[in-house]
């Protein structure tokens, strides 16, 4: 071994680094950035779940129970009526309710038996577990505090689901936003190589040089990357559904349509983006910028709902957001076109759609001369 | 007009950054003619074939080719583009790649003619990745000419071509000119240049003379084309 060829080998390697500022910047900077995401996702959020209180008890147990979810501090509570919470948590507008009903404390003090009647949205696990960590750490500390507390008492908390439920595994609540995560980062990935390639060989020269108008390249491009993300939306969704069985309460061509939606503005983002790599190595550096981000803010793992004010900005202009919340919406709801969320989902994942495919058509044209 | 022109650029200047890639460039070229665009690496051929087809607008100046002022696009129809490198999709069959461009051009009755002119008809089938380079280079000239082009535009065509193909390639050249096809040939190789019927020499972006190749030998007061570029690039310079 010579050491002087070794040397050669290292020092050239670095000299080639400092050419690249590029993927210099993306190593030192993407990893704090993603970090960061991770803080604040993970620690800096902490927004609670949101959880109503009905509380039609004519005996102190409930009170009890309640005041000690207000010293836990773990959930915001609204007290309200039994009719409100029930809509507010088939709306989607709370986590949760807990109903105290008004001969709560007598069951109680008779049976010496504790039964909460919980009642939980459902589609956000992470929302579900944590309403009943804290309803049971409540409980923990109350039943020490109730009167007549000599005779011991037995707890247990009585969940019922709007959506999902006990039923329900974590591939179940994962899954949906997983075949769009699957669809949406590899189109992404072999569009915004092959146009690179396109360009690196000289053809997509030639193809200036032609009749063909720029609007016509990106919509043919899109017709043929959309037909093959439409086989793989296929396989991908027949595979999850009959083969791992996820759960899917809503319409399964409702669910080719998002992933179908999203791989389309997948191919476009794809074309927009690899006008600004010169090289097929740089078009891959896109992949922690682009698709890591939107892992973390899309609510594929981390529900919007509990991020921070201004990342939950962030997430509202990421078109993944939309695909999720729709493929959600429909597989674990069992959501349909009549439902304005959904309507929402698909309108804002179209309209991303048609932005980028007038963004590709601009740049193209910039870039070539 | 007494002159039917294919090419007329008149005073084009392209500047990137501080480089003047051309600098106030004017030449003409009959229809018909075979013309040569003679200069060394960098001088700005490429450019100015680029400015032909509309993908550099110039700064300064105007090009009108076939009667048309570009960039536009729907003259491009009638022009054939052979860049410099053999612009193909590596992976498709070489009837597959001439069959590509011949439909962006609606000329798919042409792609047998096309191939049959560069001699690929028998190696049809094969994948370019797998072809030599001069085959790959008559594949990306059967690519150029499957519109039946009345302007071919040839960014350094014959470069790693061997020289009996060269010869062959300028035979069919000869065929198209007489057709009533003009052609604009690029090269930094002169006795290449020399089959040209008429010559331009440009260097730095700017054209510095213009004539056969005995006008031009003449003007220099040299034997071989070669020197009367050196020399008379040296006068302007």
């Amino acid at each position: 071994m010579n050491m002087r060829r070794v040397v050669a080998i290292w020092f050239r390697i670095l000299a080639q680094f400092r050419r690249d500022r590029r993927t210099l910047a993306l190593l030192f900077v993407i990893p704090l950035v993603i970090l960061s995401l991770l803080y604040f996702l993970l620690r800096g959020g902490g927004s609670k779940p949101n959880v109503d209180i009905v509380n039609e008890d004519t005996g102190p147990v409930g009170s009890v129970i309640v005041q000690a979810l207000e010293h836990g501090d773990k959930l915001n509570l609204h007290h309200t009526s039994l009719a409100t919470a029930d809509a507010d948590v088939n709306n989607g507008r709370v986590d949760a309710y807990i109903h105290f009903g008004p001969d709560f404390t007598t069951g109680a003090i008779s049976s010496h038996r504790i039964q909460i009647d919980l009642r939980l949205e459902g589609s956000q696990p992470g929302a579900s577990s944590a309403v009943l960590g804290a309803l049971a750490q409540a409980l923990q500390s109350a039943v020490s505090a109730v009167p007549g507390g000599a005779a011991p008492f037995t707890v247990s908390v009585n969940p019922t689901y709007v959506h999902g439920g006990a039923g329900f595994d974590t591939l179940d609540y994962f899954g949906a936003a997983f075949i769009g995560l699957v669809v949406f980062f590899l189109v992404f990935v072999v569009t915004s190589v092959s146009f690179l390639r396109e360009r690196s060989q000289g053809t997509l020269e030639r193809l200036m040089a032609s009749p063909l108008r720029r609007g016509e390249i990106v919509l043919g491009y899109m017709l043929g990357f959309a037909t093959v993300a439409f086989i793989q939306s296929v396989e991908v969704i027949l595979f999850a559904l009959y083969v791992l069985k996820i759960h899917n309460s809503g319409s399964v061509p409702l669910i080719f349509l998002i992933s179908l939606l999203m791989a389309m503005s997948a191919v476009n983002l794809g074309i927009f983006l690899s006008m600004f790599a010169r090289t097929e190595f740089q078009a891959v550096q896109f992949i922690p910028l682009v698709i890591v981000p939107q892992v973390l803010l899309s609510g594929v793992v981390f529900p919007i709902e509990t991020e921070p004010g201004w990342l939950q900005a962030v997430s509202n202009v990421l078109p993944l957001t939309y695909a999720v919340g729709g493929l959600r919406d429909v597989m674990i709801k069992g959501a349909d076109l009549s439902w304005a969320s959904v309507q929402l989902d698909i309108g804002v994942v179209l309209a991303f759609t048609v932005v980028l495919v007038a963004a590709a058509a601009a740049t193209l044209r910039r870039r070539v001369a | 007009m007494a002159v039917d022109y294919a090419i007329e650029v008149e005073s084009v200047v392209k500047r990137f950054g501080q480089l003047r890639a051309l600098d106030g460039v004017s030449l003409r070229v009959r229809a018909g003619e075979i013309y040569g665009l003679l200069g060394p690496n960098g001088s700005g051929k490429t450019t100015l074939i680029r400015a032909l087809v509309g993908l550099v607008r110039p700064d300064e100046g105007h090009v009108t080719v076939l009667g048309t002022k570009m960039p536009d696009v729907a003259i491009l129809r009638r022009i054939g583009y052979m860049t410099q490198a053999a612009a193909l999709y590596p992976d498709l069959s070489v009837e597959q790649n001439v069959r590509f461009f011949a439909a962006v051009n609606g000329t798919e009755d042409n792609v047998d003619a096309a191939l049959k002119f560069v001699e690929m008809s028998d190696r049809r089938r094969s994948v370019v990745a797998e072809l030599s380079g001069g085959m790959r280079t008559r594949t990306s000239l059967a690519c150029a000419l499957v519109n039946r082009p009345r302007l071919l535009l040839l960014d350094e065509p014959t470069v790693g071509v061997d020289p009996q193909l060269r010869r062959q390639l300028w035979d069919g050249f000869r065929v198209m000119a007489d057709g009533g096809t003009t052609i604009l040939v690029s090269s930094h190789v002169m006795d290449e240049a020399e089959r040209a019927e008429r010559l331009g020499l440009i260097l730095f972006g700017r054209l510095l003379a213009e004539g056969t190749a005995r006008e031009l030998t003449e003007q220099a007061g040299v034997q071989r084309l070669e020197d009367a570029f050196l020399k008379l690039s040296e006068v302007r310079s």
